[in-house]
C-alpha cells in the first residue's frame, strides 16, 4: 500500500497535544467545533489521530513560507 | 417615513403556530364567502371584512386607525369545519406516524436508543451538520419495531399516498380463507393430501371447528390462523389498508410526549407535532391580497382570495351536512375537497393534483407561488429590487474622456438629481440650480423645506422659489460634471463589472466611455447597453470614490495584475512609434504629446541632415514614463525592453509592455506609483497611440492579404503534395501495411497520420504567404504587437483554411459512409472530409463552405453551452461564499462564526496585489530596501530607524556560549 502522508504534495499533518490546543482555541476564540473538519478515514491523518483530536497541518506557501492550519477529526 | 430607525434584530425562531395563536392575532373570525354587498360595501366578517386592513385611499382601517399605506394589514381568521392536513409538512407527518406507536403515540425507541440519537442531535448541532440525518435515522430504527416497546401494541406499516392522504397497512384475514385452506389441504400435483384429522391434530384446534372454518362459517382467530398457517404452509392474509382521517392524525400527535418530539430533534415548546394539522386558517390582510377595479367599474379579486372564497364555501357545506346528518360517504368527499382547497391555497402545484384554476383555465398563483423561484418574493422582490435613479442606454467610445469619467447624456443629468444639503455656504450654488428651473441643465427638479414638504419645481415657480432658498432647505440638483455615479454592465461577473465614475454631461443620447475601461466591462460597441446609478448620500458618495473608481480597479484581483491598460489601436499605435523607432520633427512631436500634460519637448534626440531637430519615438514615450521607473525584460516582440531612469532606450512598446491583462509597464506604475499615476499613464499613452496611428495612417484591405500568383502556385503545390501523401496513407492502409501507432487502432492511427499530414500542408502553406507579407503590413503589425488577430488568422486569409474539425475530429458525419452525396462511400480522401485548400480571399467552394459552416457551427454551440453552465456554477459558487467574511483577526469566517480559513488565502496577503502568475514572485527584499530608500533622507536616519546590532568582539570562541548564557540568565533574573 502506498503510505501519501509520505508523498511530496501532502502537508505534514501532526496531532496537536492538549495545551497546545487550548492556546489555539484562546487564539482564535473559538470551541473546538468550529474548527474545520478531517475525517477519521483520511489517508493523511497519523496512525494515532483519533475522533476528537485536532491536527496541525502545516503547508508550504508562495508568499508566506508556511501556513498553519487546524482541522478536528470527525467520524 | 423619514424618522424611522433601523432596528437590530436580536434572534429569530422558527417553529410551528399554534391554533390558538391563530385565534389571537385574528381580527375578525370570516364566516362568508362574499366580499362586497350590492352598495360596493365590504361584508362584515366577509373576505374584505375592513377589519383587515385598508387598500383605499382615505379609509382608516378599523382595527388600528391608520391609513392605506401605514396600516400593514391584519389576519383574520377560519374556523375549519373539520382538521386538515398542512401540505407543506406532509413528509414529517409522515416520518411522525412511522415512528411512533399507533396506541400509546410514543416514540418506537428504547430509552437507551433515545438517549443515544438524543446526543447524536446535540453532536451534529455542534458540527454544524444537518440534524435530518441524525432524524431520519432514528426513524429509520423505530420503523424496524414490530412492536411498541413501551406499550407492546402491534405495529402497521403507514402508507403516504401523496400529497395529503395515510394509510395504514393491516394483515387481516382473507375473506376467501376458507376455499385457501381447503385448496392447500387437497395438496398440489404431487402434494400429500390433508385430512381435517390431521389438521386438527397438527394446530391442536377442535375438529368441530376446523370443519366450521373449512365450511366458512367461523373465522379462524389469529393465533388459530397463524397455526393453520404453519401447518399447511400457506398465506392466509391480505392486505387492509385504513385511511387515516386528519382527526384521527390529530389526536395521534397529540398524544406524543414533549420529550419523545425532543429526540427526534423538534423543540416541542415551540412546535408541537399536532399544530402541523390545522383546525384554524389564517386568513391574509387584504393588503396581501389587493382587489383591483377595473375600467368598467367591475371589481376583479386576487387568486388568494379566490382560493379563500373556494375554502369557506366548502367550509359552510360540510358544516350544514353535517349538521343534516348526511352519510358518511358524502361527509368524506366534502373533507377531502376541502383539503383540497387549503391544499393548494398553499401550493397550487403539487404533483399529483390538479391546479386549482381561474375561470379562464390560468392556475391558480397561490402563497407558494408567490415565493418560488426566479420571479418569487425572494429571488424577484427582495433580492433583485429595482431601484430610483438609475438609467439605461447605449454606451458609445470617447477617447477625449479619461478612463475615470462617464459621458451621461443631458436628458439623463436632467432626470437623476444629487441631493443639496444647503448651508450658508453654498446656498449661492442652491438658489442658482433652483432659478434654472427642471428644464435648463444645470437646475433642480425638487426642494424640501426644513418642515418636511417636498415642492417641485417648475418652470413658473422656479424664480419664486429660488429666492425663498435658505440654508437647512433640502436641493435635489441635476447631475453636474463631476458628481460620481455607479456604472454596470451586465453580466456582472467579476467586481469590475461595476465600478465608480465621474460625470461628464454631454449632448446626445448615450454614455460615452474610454475606451480602455471596456477590458473590464467586457463591453463593446456594437450596441451594448448599460446602467448608471446616481449615488444618493454623502457616505456612499465617500465609498464609491475611494474604493469604487475607475483608477483603484485598475488592477485585478483574479491574477493580480493590471486588467486596464492599452488595447487594439492603442498597441497598434505605440507599436508603430516605437518599434523601428522612427524619427518626428517638432511639430510632429508636438503634435504626438498634444493630448498629454506634456507642453514642452526635451532635448532633441539629435539633428537630421537637414540641420533640423528630431525626436525618435522612443524618446516621445518616454516622456509619459515616471522619471525614475527603472525595467528591463523580454517583450512582446521577442526584443529586450530597456526602461532607465524613465527613459525607453531599447524595445518595442505593444501588448506585453502596456496592454490589458497584465501589460508589464502599467502593471509596476500601479504598483510602485501608485492608482493615480497608473491612471494617468494610461490616458496618456492611449492620446499617444491615438495621435501616432493617425500620424502613420492605419487600414487594412482585401489587398493586404493577397499574395502574387506565384506564391499561390507554390501553396498549391505543397497542398498537392500533401494530398499525395494522404493518397499514399490509404493506399498503405488498404493493402494491410500500415502500422498502428502503440495504443491505437489502425484506423485511429490513419486519421491522426492524415490529419498530421495536412496541418503541416496548411502551416506550409501559411509559411509561404507570410514571406510575401512585409513587416509593416498592417496584418502583420496587428498580429505582431498583440493588437488583434493572431498568424494564424492570416494563414487562413492567404494561404488555406485548413482542416476542418468536429469534435475534435475530421468531419465524419452526414450520409452513411460518407460525408456529402457527392463523394463514394467510404471514401477516406481529405477532401471528402472536410479540408479546405482554398484561403479565405480565394473564395471557398461549395462544398468546402459547407464543412466549414460545420466546424463554425460546433464552435457556436460550445460557447453557449459554455456560458449557461458557467453562468449556473457561478451563481452556486457565490451563493455558497457570499456569507463569508474575513474578520479583523484575519481568520476567514461564516456566519455561524466556524473558521474556513485560518488566514485569510492562507497568507493574508490581497490578490490584487500580489501577482499569481509564476514568474511575477514577490521579491520582498526588494521592495523593502526600496521603501527604506524613499522613506529616509540620509543614511544616518535610515540606521536610527533601524537600529544595528554590532557584532560581538570574538575575544575567544569559548565567549559566545558565555554571552547566549548570560542573555539567558538575565532574562530568568527578573
Amino acid at each position: 500500500m502506498v503510505d501519501v502522508s509520505q508523498h511530496e504534495l501532502v502537508p505534514e499533518h501532526t496531532v496537536l497535544e492538549e495545551d497546545e490546543l487550548e492556546d489555539v482555541l484562546a487564539e482564535y476564540d473559538i470551541d473546538r467545533t468550529d474548527l474545520p473538519k478531517i475525517k477519521r478515514t483520511d489517508p493523511a491523518l497519523p496512525d494515532e489521530a483519533e475522533i476528537g483530536d485536532v491536527i496541525e497541518i502545516v503547508r508550504d506557501s508562495r508568499t508566506t513560507d508556511q501556513a498553519v492550519v487546524y482541522r478536528l477529526v470527525v467520524d | 417615513m423619514r424618522n424611522t430607525t433601523p432596528k437590530d434584530i436580536g434572534s429569530i425562531n422558527f417553529g410551528l403556530m399554534e391554533p390558538e395563536e391563530y385565534r389571537e392575532m385574528s381580527a375578525t373570525k370570516i364566516i362568508t364567502a362574499d366580499t362586497y354587498d350590492d352598495d360596493g360595501f365590504p361584508i362584515d366578517m366577509g373576505l374584505m371584512d375592513p377589519r383587515l386592513g385598508v387598500i383605499d385611499p382615505g379609509l382608516e382601517c378599523k382595527t388600528c386607525g391608520q391609513h392605506s399605506g401605514s396600516c400593514p394589514g391584519h389576519f383574520g381568521h377560519i374556523e375549519l369545519a373539520a382538521p386538515v392536513i398542512h401540505v407543506g409538512f406532509t413528509k414529517l407527518i409522515r416520518r411522525l406516524l412511522r415512528g411512533t406507536c399507533r396506541e400509546c403515540s410514543r416514540l418506537l425507541l428504547t430509552e437507551d436508543e433515545k438517549e443515544e440519537f438524543r446526543q447524536q442531535i446535540d453532536q451534529s448541532r455542534k458540527l454544524g451538520r444537518d440534524v435530518n440525518d441524525v432524524t431520519k435515522a432514528a426513524i429509520r430504527q423505530a420503523r424496524k419495531k414490530d412492536r411498541c416497546p413501551h406499550c407492546g401494541e402491534i405495529q402497521y406499516d403507514i402508507e403516504h399516498e401523496k400529497p395529503t392522504t395515510y394509510y395504514e397497512v393491516q394483515q387481516v384475514l382473507t375473506s376467501e380463507y376458507s376455499q385457501r385452506i381447503a385448496a392447500a389441504m387437497q395438496g398440489g400435483e404431487d402434494g400429500e393430501r390433508t385430512t381435517p384429522d390431521e389438521l386438527a391434530e397438527e394446530t391442536e384446534i377442535d375438529l368441530t371447528r376446523i370443519n366450521e372454518i373449512l365450511s366458512g362459517s367461523f373465522r379462524p382467530r389469529e393465533s388459530q390462523r397463524k397455526a393453520i398457517e404453519k401447518a399447511l404452509d400457506i398465506d392466509l392474509t391480505e392486505e387492509d389498508t385504513n385511511k387515516l382521517m386528519p382527526s384521527d392524525i390529530r389526536d395521534w400527535f397529540e398524544a406524543i410526549p414533549d420529550e419523545d418530539v425532543e429526540a427526534l430533534g423538534i423543540d416541542a415548546e415551540r412546535s408541537r407535532p399536532e399544530w402541523m394539522i390545522l383546525t384554524v386558517l389564517p386568513v391574509p390582510p387584504v393588503t396581501a391580497r389587493p382587489s383591483i377595479t377595473l375600467d368598467n367599474g367591475q371589481r376583479s379579486e386576487d387568486d388568494l382570495t379566490h382560493k379563500l372564497v373556494d375554502i369557506i364555501r366548502i367550509n359552510q357545506r360540510f358544516m350544514e351536512n353535517r349538521e343534516a346528518g348526511a352519510p358518511q360517504l358524502i361527509i368524506e368527499d366534502l373533507w377531502e375537497l376541502l383539503q383540497y382547497h387549503v391544499t393548494t391555497f398553499m401550493d397550487n402545484e403539487i404533483s399529483g393534483t390538479p391546479p386549482a384554476r381561474h375561470r379562464s383555465g390560468r392556475p391558480l398563483k397561490t402563497l407558494s407561488q408567490r415565493l418560488k423561484g426566479k420571479e418569487g418574493r425572494f429571488r424577484g422582490s427582495l433580492s433583485g429590487k429595482r431601484v430610483n435613479f438609475s438609467a439605461r442606454t447605449v454606451i458609445s467610445p470617447d477617447p477625449t474622456l479619461s478612463l475615470n469619467e462617464v459621458g451621461v447624456p443631458d436628458r439623463v443629468a436632467k432626470e437623476m438629481t444629487q441631493t443639496m444639503n444647503v448651508t450658508e455656504r453654498n446656498v449661492a450654488d442652491a438658489r442658482r440650480y433652483v432659478s434654472n428651473g427642471p428644464e435648463a441643465h444645470p437646475g433642480a427638479n425638487y426642494v424640501r423645506r426644513p418642515d418636511g414638504r417636498r415642492l417641485k419645481v417648475t418652470e413658473k415657480n422656479c424664480e419664486e422659489l429660488a429666492k425663498k432658498i435658505e440654508p437647512g432647505w433640502e436641493v435635489n440638483r441635476h447631475l453636474i460634471d463631476g458628481d460620481i455615479v455607479i456604472f454596470n454592465r451586465q453580466p456582472s461577473l467579476h467586481r469590475m463589472s461595476i465600478m465608480a465614475h465621474e460625470v461628464v454631461v454631454m449632448p446626445y443620447k448615450t454614455f460615452r466611455l474610454n475606451t480602455v475601461v471596456c477590458p473590464p466591462y467586457n463591453a463593446d460597441f456594437d450596441g451594448d447597453e448599460m446602467n448608471m446609478h446616481a449615488l444618493q448620500n454623502e457616505e456612499a458618495r465617500a465609498e464609491a470614490r475611494v474604493l469604487m473608481r475607475v483608477q483603484e480597479q485598475i488592477l485585478s484581483p483574479r491574477f493580480g495584475e493590471n486588467i486596464i491598460g492599452a488595447i487594439q489601436d492603442h498597441i497598434s499605435g505605440t507599436y508603430l512609434l516605437t518599434h523601428d523607432n522612427p524619427r518626428f520633427n517638432e511639430t510632429q512631436a508636438l503634435d504626438l504629446l498634444r493630448a498629454t500634460r506634456i507642453d514642452e519637448l526635451p532635448e532633441p534626440s539629435g539633428i537630421d541632415d537637414e540641420g533640423e531637430p528630431f525626436w525618435t519615438g522612443r524618446d516621445v514615450f518616454s516622456e509619459l514614463l515616471p522619471d525614475d521607473l527603472n525595467l528591463e525584460f523580454t517583450g512582446t516582440v521577442g526584443d529586450d525592453v530597456v526602461i532607465e531612469d524613465g527613459q525607453l532606450l531599447e524595445g518595442t512598446i505593444a501588448e506585453d509592455e502596456v496592454g490589458e491583462f497584465g501589460g508589464k509597464i502599467v502593471d509596476t506604475i500601479t504598483k510602485v506609483y501608485g492608482n493615480t499615476r497608473a491612471r494617468i499613464f494610461i490616458n496618456e499613452v492611449s492620446t499617444l497611440a491615438m495621435r501616432a496611428i493617425m500620424h502613420f495612417g492605419f487600414s487594412i484591405g482585401i489587398d493586404d492579404e493577397t499574395i502574387p500568383e506565384e506564391a499561390e502556385s507554390r501553396i498549391d503545390e505543397t497542398i498537392d503534395d500533401a494530398y499525395d501523401r494522404v493518397e499514399e496513407l490509404i493506399e498503405a492502409y488498404e493493402r494491410g501495411e500500415l502500422e498502428s501507432l502503440p495504443g491505437r487502432t489502425i484506423d485511429e492511427t490513419l486519421e491522426m497520420k492524415i490529419m498530421q499530414t495536412l496541418s503541416r500542408a496548411r502551416d506550409n502553406a501559411g509559411n509561404i504567404a507570410e514571406e510575401h507579407f512585409t513587416e509593416d503590413n498592417p496584418a502583420v503589425v496587428m498580429a505582431n504587437s498583440g493588437a488583434r488577430g493572431s498568424m494564424l488568422n492570416l494563414t487562413q486569409m492567404a494561404g488555406a483554411v485548413g482542416q476542418q474539425a468536429v469534435r475534435g475530429e475530421r468531419i465524419n458525419r452526414g450520409y452513411e459512409d460518407r460525408t456529402l452525396s457527392h463523394y463514394k462511400p467510404d471514401d477516406l480522401s481529405a477532401e471528402a472530409h472536410g479540408f479546405v485548400e482554398n484561403s479565405y480571399t480565394s473564395g471557398l467552394t461549395p462544398r468546402e463552405f459547407f464543412f466549414h459552416a460545420m466546424g463554425g457551427r460546433e464552435g457556436l454551440v460550445d460557447t453557449a453551452v459554455r456560458t449557461s453552465k458557467s453562468g449556473y456554477l457561478q451563481r452556486r459558487l457565490i451563493n455558497a461564499l457570499s456569507e463569508l467574511e474575513t474578520q479583523y483577526d484575519g481568520t476567514v469566517r461564516d456566519t455561524s462564526d466556524t473558521i474556513v480559513q485560518f488566514e485569510f488565502g492562507e497568507d493574508g496577503t490581497s490578490p490584487v496585489m500580489v501577482s499569481s502568475s509564476e514568474e511575477g514572485d514577490v521579491d520582498v527584499e526588494q521592495i523593502a530596501d526600496r521603501i527604506l530608500e524613499s522613506e529616509f533622507d540620509s543614511e544616518a536616519e535610515k540606521e536610527e530607524f533601524l537600529g544595528s546590532k554590532p557584532e560581538p568582539t570574538n575575544l575567544s570562541e569559548h565567549a559566545d556560549s558565555r554571552r547566549i548564557a548570560e542573555d539567558v540568565e538575565v532574562t530568568s533574573d527578573d
